[in-house]
């Protein structure tokens, strides 16, 4: 019997080519980007779950009274915390941003600028599940101690052997001597954490070594820069343990700030738990359930596909329906027979899948920028619901349409009645909405991503970024000769003709700022305003000139203000967000007034126009300057023609002034660019979603006409014999399907304007949801609709009559 | 065998409704070879569709192998279908999908018989019809007669008690259809098998031993 089903499954995809094929392309390529996108959700969901104690391990969380929440803390509480209460078995700390710099091979010898390092505890590597490949953990427990990854110990020592040789380290903290003392396996895509070398914190224990830097003090209870993550004994109550650490800080922190601690379950911190909880995590969970939701989406129209060509070809098998039903078939037996048909369908498209997979797997990881496979699936048990997914679907589109089929009279179809049922018609016109409904959401979605990316892309940022290039400050020889010496570059670079401009700074438009805080008022400011946080940048004299910075009131820093020291200075310049914050009424109120920090006063000597310091994707921050020499960034803006020759003559005078160094460079436009990755990526994502999506909905569109033009050839020919036209043929066989998109355009306009609209809130520059982007995206599914149904219409409309009416 | 008994068939039409079979009583016996005539539209179709439990009548008794079968639930219709009954079509109805040999397979797939049973069976009937080497050919590429030939090998294959066979010759020129009769006669006086057809033509109603003629939904 199964034999017999399987023989006739055969034989029918075989006869009926052009269906089997937009079943296997669609369910194919449907379910293939459905196998890709199980594999980045897993991927996503076993980030950090290889540490072998990972359900007992907790991050230390702050949290603002706004919500805002980050993961650095002050170093000072996990020894505390650890003293004083009992849940907790062990602590690891290790900060990252502090240590970046340039490393050295030898004195005078090779150097790279490092950016993927950090301190860490001395039991990292029992702490955490990094496999070492040489070396003893316990020696990370000693100052001035480094641990390489595989691959950078392969970079500093080629093939000879790292163990005991010695590096030094230029960073924040001056010149320090580090001895490699293991090394690791290079940590994955799979880790939060990853190190391409890591330096015992023990190292900032010694004063020797911090160079006067006495926030970095691993005892303090002020400076928040250390992740903290503690080891819970077993039966311990994480949120009783967050209480007491609540309770630690109110009784020991100096700070007013309204911060609060939470401890974050080390599971939850690539992937939130669920969508709406809080707490700042390295992945995106939203990106996560929105992506398998497209993928859902994709191969609900395959599937739609089947249902509809197959209950549409119904007719032609009626007969064959009610033969078998003549003969002594039962229900059931048919039941089978067509199950069976849609199930080797389904595994058609699946092994076409699979080889699909097996091709793309490269373009896909290079779309989502990650390195995955389909190994990964094996991490996770996501894939066993997928694959029940995927069974569920194949077997209820097939069980549909098997027992449409199956629910024929054997008189009617014995007479040859054309008795379609008009649910089924009604059915399969749903299904085709449906379809559409996905396509030309997506389609909008594409449009309205690619145009707020353009956006952003080309916004005013209110600073000119032309030719501006940025070099980093030396690390390597910051004695008490480099003053001196970073004076006679800028010197320098004052004489060079290709120069137009020129500005040392701390921070530079597009990166960070210094750092934020709270704890400014003027005289007039009210109760609470102190708890206001404001971004700090750290500029030189020539900063506002060379990014074009205009200024609104009172004047710039001179060059002497900016040479005096940290600790006296006594001059800040304001942006015009935080004249607004601090509660003046207008640059000019500022100018001249003393406003207090902590207890510190300062003269506020000038206003400057707002500019998007960060990127347009985030609101204007009110910003304090505040004025030193220090050049950790010299901005260049270059005269126009001849680039790379120029930047090579720079590299040349950079490498004479700072022998040593690494020359490190960006442009200022290029580097706002990264800023927008995400919506890139986001726009990637949807161009080939909606691509998908609208491919297959239109093989099932185009299948539909091949059947209505089929069923309907006769009727044709009569109207070509009357006097038909073409283009009349044309229209009456594609109206219907016009039609049908018509009203998919109508249901997805305004869902989709909704689910956009709420994406485009995130932005505080957007644009509007005009009129245009909805024409666009209905003219392109109606014409793509058009196309598809157009093609069989025309062949229909051109036939010769004769023909057709021959045949019957 | 077969027990009509003021059989009647209506359909509605408008506000009332319209009779195509009124008060129909008749008696087939085991082994019978009947014949049912009248002009186009006079019901025969209609008949030979309730008398093979294809329709069900609107009113009146039938009774089959001495069984009320009126109202009978689908299950137990295909039951008999496999077991007692076979169908010989005008449109032959064979299954395009499938070989001459397939096609007369299959009512004994549905039936359940054992592999071994199925090949001699069927090897039986193709070489009983000279149909041995037509036996992997597709429908399509037979000529009527032959399919017809296929038609009422696969009507026969389950060894039913009796034969329904609406028009069997009416697509087929006069050669075929003499084969096709002389055939159905072989099997009723040889394998004492009962046949009912409906027929246009009186030369194939003197095959069979009784003729029933309908007019305007009456039994004449
Ligand atoms: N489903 C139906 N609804 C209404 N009327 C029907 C239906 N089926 C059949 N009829 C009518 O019943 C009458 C008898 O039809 P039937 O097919 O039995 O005739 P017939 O004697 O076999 O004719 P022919 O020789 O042309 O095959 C016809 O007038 C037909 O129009
Ligand atoms: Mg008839």
């Amino acid at each position: 019997m199964i034999q017999n089903y399987l023989k006739i499954a055969f034989r029918n995809l075989l006869r009926n080519k052009v269906y089997t094929f937009i079943h296997v392309l669609g369910l194919g390529l449907g379910i293939s980007a459905f196998v890709f996108i199980l594999e980045y959700v897993s991927l996503e969901k076993s980030v950090n779950q290889f540490h072998t104690n990972v359900d007992r391990m907790y991050r230390l969380v702050n949290v603002a009274t706004d919500g805002a929440s980050w993961g650095e803390v002050e170093p000072g509480w996990a020894a505390l915390a650890k003293e004083r209460f009992p849940e907790i078995e062990d602590y690891c700390r290790f900060a990252d941003g502090i240590a970046s710099g340039v490393m050295q091979k030898a004195e005078g010898g090779e150097s790279f600028k490092e950016e993927s390092i950090g301190y860490v505890e001395g039991n990292f590597f029992e702490f955490f599940t990094f496999p070492l490949l040489k070396g003893s953990a316990e020696a990370l427990k000693q100052p001035n101690v480094i641990f390489l990854s595989e691959s950078t110990a392969a970079k500093y020592f080629g093939k000879t052997e790292a163990p005991g040789k010695t590096l030094l380290l230029h960073n924040q903290f001056g010149k320090t001597t580090f001895t490699v003392g293991g090394i690791y396996k290079d940590m994955t895509d799979l880790s939060d954490i990853r190190y391409d070398m890591v330096l015992s914190l023990e190292t900032l224990k010694s004063p020797a070594n911090t160079n006067g830097n006495d926030w970095v003090r691993l005892d303090n209870l002020d400076n928040q820069y250390i992740n903290a993550f503690f080891l819970v004994r077993e039966q311990a109550n994480y949120q009783e343990l967050e209480a007491k650490f609540n309770t630690l800080r109110n009784e020991l922190s100096q700070e007013n700030d309204g911060i609060v601690f939470r401890l974050q379950a080390a599971t939850n911190i690539h992937l939130a738990p669920s969508l709406n909880d809080p707490l700042l995590t390295t992945g995106n969970v939203k990106y996560v359930y929105m992506l398998a939701g497209i993928a859902l989406l994709i191969l609900l129209i395959a599937w739609f596909n089947y249902i509809n060509l197959s209950t549409a070809n119904a007719l032609k098998r009626a007969n064959e329906v009610g033969v078998r039903k003549v003969i002594g078939a039962t229900q059931a037996h048919l039941i089978g027979q067509f199950l069976g048909e849609s199930l080797l369908t389904n595994g058609l498209g699946f092994c076409f899948a699979l080889m699909l997979v097996g091709t793309l797997q490269p373009l896909f990881a290079e779309l989502i920028g990650k390195q995955v496979s389909l190994q990964i699936l094996g991490n996770t048990p996501f894939w066993m619901y997928g694959l029940g997914l995927l069974l569920a679907g194949s077997v209820l589109s097939g069980l549909y349409s098997a027992w449409i089929l199956s629910r024929f009279k054997v008189i009617e179809t014995l007479k040859g009645k054309r008795t379609s049922n008009s649910r089924g018609i009604w059915l399969r016109k749903g299904l085709v909405v449906g379809q559409f409904v996905i396509s030309t959401s997506l389609i909008l979605a594409t449009i309205v991503i690619y145009s707020q990316l353009r956006h952003l892309q080309t916004g005013e940022l209110g600073i000119n970024t032309e030719q501006l290039l940025v070099v980093s400050g030396p690390q390597i020889g910051k004695d008490s000769t480099f003053a001196t010496r970073s004076n006679a570059f800028v010197q320098t670079l004052a004489e060079q003709s290709f120069v137009q401009e020129y500005a040392t700074s701390n921070v530079v438009p597009s990166r960070y700022y210094n750092f934020r805080t709270s704890g400014f008022t003027q005289p007039g400011s009210k109760p609470k305003d102190e708890l206001k946080s404001y971004a700090f940048a750290v500029i030189g004299d020539r900063y506002l000139k060379t990014y074009g910075i205009s200024i609104k009131a009172g004047r710039n820093f001179t060059p002497q203000e900016t040479d005096v020291e940290w600790n006296n200075n006594s001059k800040v310049m304001l942006n015009e967000r935080a004249v607004a914050e601090l509660g003046f009424s207008s640059p000019e109120e500022a100018i001249q007034t003393k406003i207090k920090w902590d207890e510190r006063y300062l003269e506020v000597i000038g206003v400057v126009a707002d500019y998007h310091h960060t990127s347009l994707k985030n609101s204007i921050d009110p910003i304090i300057f505040y004025p030193q020499k220090s050049a950790v960034y010299y901005s260049i803006r270059l005269t126009p023609e001849g680039m790379g020759d120029k930047v090579a003559k720079l590299e040349k005078l950079y490498k004479t002034s700072f022998p040593g160094n690494p020359f490190d460079f960006f442009f200022m436009d290029e580097n706002y660019q990264k800023a927008y990755y995400e919506e890139q990526q986001y726009g990637k994502l949807f161009t080939t979603a909606s691509l998908l999506a609208v491919f297959i909905a239109c093989l099932g569109l185009f299948g539909l006409a091949t059947y209505t033009v089929e069923s309907r050839t006769k009727e044709i020919g009569v109207r070509k014999v009357l006097g038909a036209s073409v283009s009349s043929v044309v229209m009456l066989l594609s109206k219907d399907f016009l039609a049908l998109v018509g009203v998919a355009i109508l249901i997805a306009s305004p869902v989709a304007a909704y689910f956009l609209n709420q994406w485009l809130q995130d932005f505080p520059y957007r644009i509007a949801m005009e009129w245009w982007i909805f024409v666009a995206a209905a003219g392109l599914a109606l014409l793509i609709a058009f196309v598809t149904v157009g093609f069989q219409s025309v062949k229909a409309g051109l036939m010769n009559p004769v023909d057709s009416l021959r045949s019957e | 065998m077969i027990k009509l008994n003021q059989i009647a068939k209506h359909y509605p039409a408008g506000f009332g409704k319209v009779y195509v079979l009124r008060q129909i009583d008749l008696t087939i016996q085991e082994g019978e070879f009947v014949s049912i005539m009248g002009p186009s539209g006079s019901g025969k179709s209609t008949l030979l569709h309730i008398l093979g439990l294809l329709e069900e009548p609107s009113e009146g008794e039938y009774r089959f192998l001495d069984e009320p079968v009126q109202k009978l639930s689908e299950k137990k219709r295909t039951e008999l279908h496999r077991h007692h009954i076979g169908f010989v079509f005008q449109a032959y109805h064979l299954i395009d999908e499938l070989t001459v040999y397939e096609n007369i397979e299959t009512p004994l797939l549905y039936k359940g018989v054992s592999g071994s049973e199925r090949k001699s069976r069927v090897a039986e009937l193709l070489d009983r019809f000279n149909m041995v080497a037509k036996k992997d050919l597709f429908p399509s590429q037979l000529s009527g007669g032959q399919q017809q030939l296929v038609g009422v090998a696969r009507a026969l294959v389950h060894q039913p008690k009796v034969i329904f066979a609406d028009e069997p010759t009416g697509n087929l020129h006069s050669e075929q259809a003499d084969e096709i009769m002389e055939l159905f006669q072989k099997l009723n006086k040889e394998d004492k098998v009962t046949i009912v057809q409906v027929t246009h033509s009186e030369k194939n109603a003197t095959y069979g031993t009784r003729t029933i003629r309908l007019k305007d939904g009456w039994m004449a």
